[in-house]
């Protein structure tokens, strides 16, 4: 067997883990069905609600948009404009979902033209809004800087995704948030934590270490095989996370309506300017997540390599993550002095809806570089330098 | 093939552990022998290059290990002191995962485990978790570990720990045999290990090498120095606070005591064939005051 199996075993292939694998399973199968299952009432409501929205579906209707309005006003009145409490207290009602789900879509659309006041003035958005601004900054002869080549392309892309369009794309926002809030972080990257920390560590606990580190293979192979295994074990773990999430958020209702919407039309994703269909970006967003957890988990396994014990690799790691969720949820004010170490930090990072759902810009060396290149670029170099140090750590390590 | 140190010296923090070794090896059974704290380990962990020099090199046929890097521990086989288990690896698991870290060839190491399974006498516990394993057969896992690679330096701490007699024994024959043309260092504080394989025994305190002979020069060095004495129980009390004593036989009446010294210790003393334990107690002085060193 190569050393790389061996790894895996070690990490991931052995009674304990798989025991804490079909946990997670569990929980991820849990968490797909309840947040489906409170989404809507039963069955018998999503196909109503299905069964509604067919003739709603398509571009904007000020007619149908009067309507839903008429309706939105009455239940606001009983219920307050917290969404969250609206959602709950009509769940069995789909002509009441429906009305509430396109007087949000005509907010959005009313957006998409006019901007929303206040505007952030960090990152504009509205055809209106930012024509305005362009125009504002020809006027003071700043046509050719970054700001305003930013706000060109932001105006070019939202003119070319153009209005949005309404969609029943229920089930997808909500695999979409199972798949891009903060609670992902907590229930994927916490146990990968526990998975990864041995990685390393667990051979000068276990005393190992002397018979690696004398042998052939036990300064270099030794280091990819379990690079290697880290990114296998990442890999399951996540892959568990999405399918068991994906499969259960459907599962109830069986149907997978919407999925060649646009993903405007998903109210999280309804300033993003990539041209992405649905299920387009649950694509991306699995492969992403796939990543970040790579990226994340290299990094505990370099943690791994410096630390003597499994818990204080843990610990260090869960304390890394942590800030940096601690970090994203400061104010604006702090997090836009913060910079990229927010950007580019854990919290946000790993969120598909922070990378995918706006169309945040950087300037490098006088070019405009979309998020998720930048953050590739980034995480790309977190993770070469994680491997680079795993090799130089063990390649001067001795076992005192 | 040659292995030289060439005045090693480890620190920890302020604590020199070695100091300044130089010694060269060439093939053979090399013994070590020494008390507890002498810096055999660190010593043997150097050689196995899993610890660093604080200064000084050791040199392989000419060349520095650390420059020779994996092609050096390509030519070791190593048994660490203290050897741990993955706790769901099977005996056998535990030889394919050292074969692999060794680099083995997969039809090799299948038949090299097999043949060492049935020397080291794990053939019928191969298939079973190493974590069920007594001590003795942990120790023989260790050891077949050692000599999976049929490699050309062969460095083993404390093997016969946890061994019975009959293991012992069985390990001396395996290691003998396999000696030839190889470099064996055996570190060990169990001198009978070493008095009938080692061709050379270096012995080892407080951080150096302090003497290096064959077996038979230690022993000749000890004719005079070992003395048979008898002598009452409540007198042995007394004088073995004050003598270097290797033996003490009870018998009916007085008993009979092996002692160590230049010149007759008690009046009635006769001379008795010294061996090497004899050797080691008188080189290290081993008073009842230095025994807690």
């Amino acid at each position: 067997m190569s050393l790389f199996r061996f790894e895996l075993r070690k990490l991931l292939l052995n009674k304990k883990t798989l025991l804490l694998l079909m946990c997670l399973l569990l929980l991820y199968s849990v968490v797909g069905l309840t947040s489906t299952m409170f989404l809507i009432g039963g069955n018998d409501s999503y196909r109503a609600y299905e069964e509604l929205t067919a003739g709603w579906e398509g571009p904007f209707d000020s007619k149908k948009a009067a309507e839903a309005e008429k309706i939105y006003q009455e239940i606001s009145a009983r219920y307050g404009t917290d969404a969250r409490m609206i959602a709950r207290s009509i769940k069995d009602q789909p002509e009441i979902i429906l009305a509430v789900n396109y007087h949000a879509y005509t907010e959005r659309v009313e957006e998409y033209w006019n901007g929303t006041p206040p505007e952030s003035i960090e990152d504009p958005y509205g055809i209106a809004l930012l024509q305005e601004k362009i125009a504002e900054l020809e006027r003071k002869g700043k046509q050719n800087t970054f700001a305003c080549r930013k706000l060109s392309i932001a105006l070019k892309r939202q003119k070319e995704l153009g209005e949005p369009k309404f969609a029943n794309i229920l089930l997808w926002e909500n695999l979409f948030n199972n798949w891009g809030e903060n609670m992902m972080q907590f229930l994927l990257f916490v146990p990968l934590t526990f998975i990864i920390a041995p990685v390393f560590a667990v051979e000068r606990s276990s005393g190992m270490d002397n018979l690696i580190l004398s042998s052939r293979n036990g300064r270099r192979k030794i280091v990819t095989a379990k690079l290697l295994s880290i990114l296998a074990a990442s890999t399951v773990v996540v892959a568990l996370y999405l399918a068991a999430t994906f499969l259960f958020g459907f599962l109830p209702h069986g149907s997978f309506h919407g999925w060649d919407a646009a993903i405007q039309s998903v109210p999280t994703y309804a300033r993003s300017l990539f041209p992405f269909k649905v299920w387009q970006l649950a694509a991306v967003g699995a492969v992403w997540l796939i990543f970040t957890g790579a990226v994340y988990s290299l990094m505990i396994g370099f943690i791994s390599s410096r630390m003597k014990s499994q818990m204080g690799t843990a610990g260090v790691s869960l304390a890394i993550l942590f800030a940096n969720v601690g970090l994203a949820s400061m104010s604006d004010t702090v997090t836009q002095r913060l910079g990229a170490l927010v950007d580019f930090g854990l919290a946000n990072v790993t969120l598909i809806k922070e990378v995918f759902g706006g169309y945040k810009v950087f300037h490098v060396f006088g070019m405009c570089v979309s998020y998720p290149v930048m953050a590739v670029f980034v995480m790309g170099v977190i993770a070469a330098a994680a491997a680079f140090g795993t090799y130089r750590g063990q390649r001067s390590r001795t076992a005192a | 093939m040659e292995l030289q140190l060439e005045a090693v010296t480890k620190n920890y923090k302020s604590k020199q552990v070695l100091k300044g070794i130089s010694l060269t090896m060439g093939t053979g059974v090399y013994g070590l022998l020494g008390p507890n704290g002498a810096g055999k380990t660190t010593m043997i962990g150097i050689l196995a290059d899993v610890l660093s020099p604080t200064k000084g090199r050791v040199l392989y046929d000419g060349k520095d290990i650390q420059a020779v890097g994996d092609e050096y521990r390509a030519k070791i086989g190593y048994l660490p002191q203290d050897v741990r288990f993955y706790s769901d690896f099977t005996g056998r698991d535990y030889l394919e995962y050292s074969a692999a870290l060794k680099g083995m060839e997969k039809a090799r190491a299948k038949k090299r485990i097999e043949e060492l399974a049935l020397s080291v006498g794990l053939w019928d516990d191969l298939k079973r978790k190493c974590s069920a394993y007594s001590g003795g057969m942990q120790r023989r896992l260790g050891i077949a570990q050692a000599l999976l690679d049929d490699p050309e330096i062969l460095i083993l701490d404390e093997p016969t720990s946890g061994l019975d007699p009959y293991e012992r024994i069985k390990f001396r024959n395996i290691i003998s045999a396999y000696a030839k043309d190889r470099l064996v260092l055996l570190s060990t504080h169990i001198v009978s290990d070493v008095e009938q394989i080692a061709a050379q025994i270096m012995m080892m305190e407080y951080g150096t090498i302090q003497h290096i002979h064959t077996g038979e020069e230690y022993i000749h060095r000890m004719k005079g120095r070992v003395w048979l004495a008898e002598m009452p129980a409540e007198q042995l009390v007394d004088y073995q606070n004050q003598a270097v004593i290797s033996n003490v036989r009870a018998k009916d009446g007085p008993m009979e005591v092996r002692i160590i010294a230049d010149t007759k210790p008690v009046p009635d003393a006769v001379q008795a064939v010294p061996t090497l334990e004899d050797a080691y107690l008188y080189l290290f002085n081993y008073l009842p005051g230095k025994a807690g060193r």
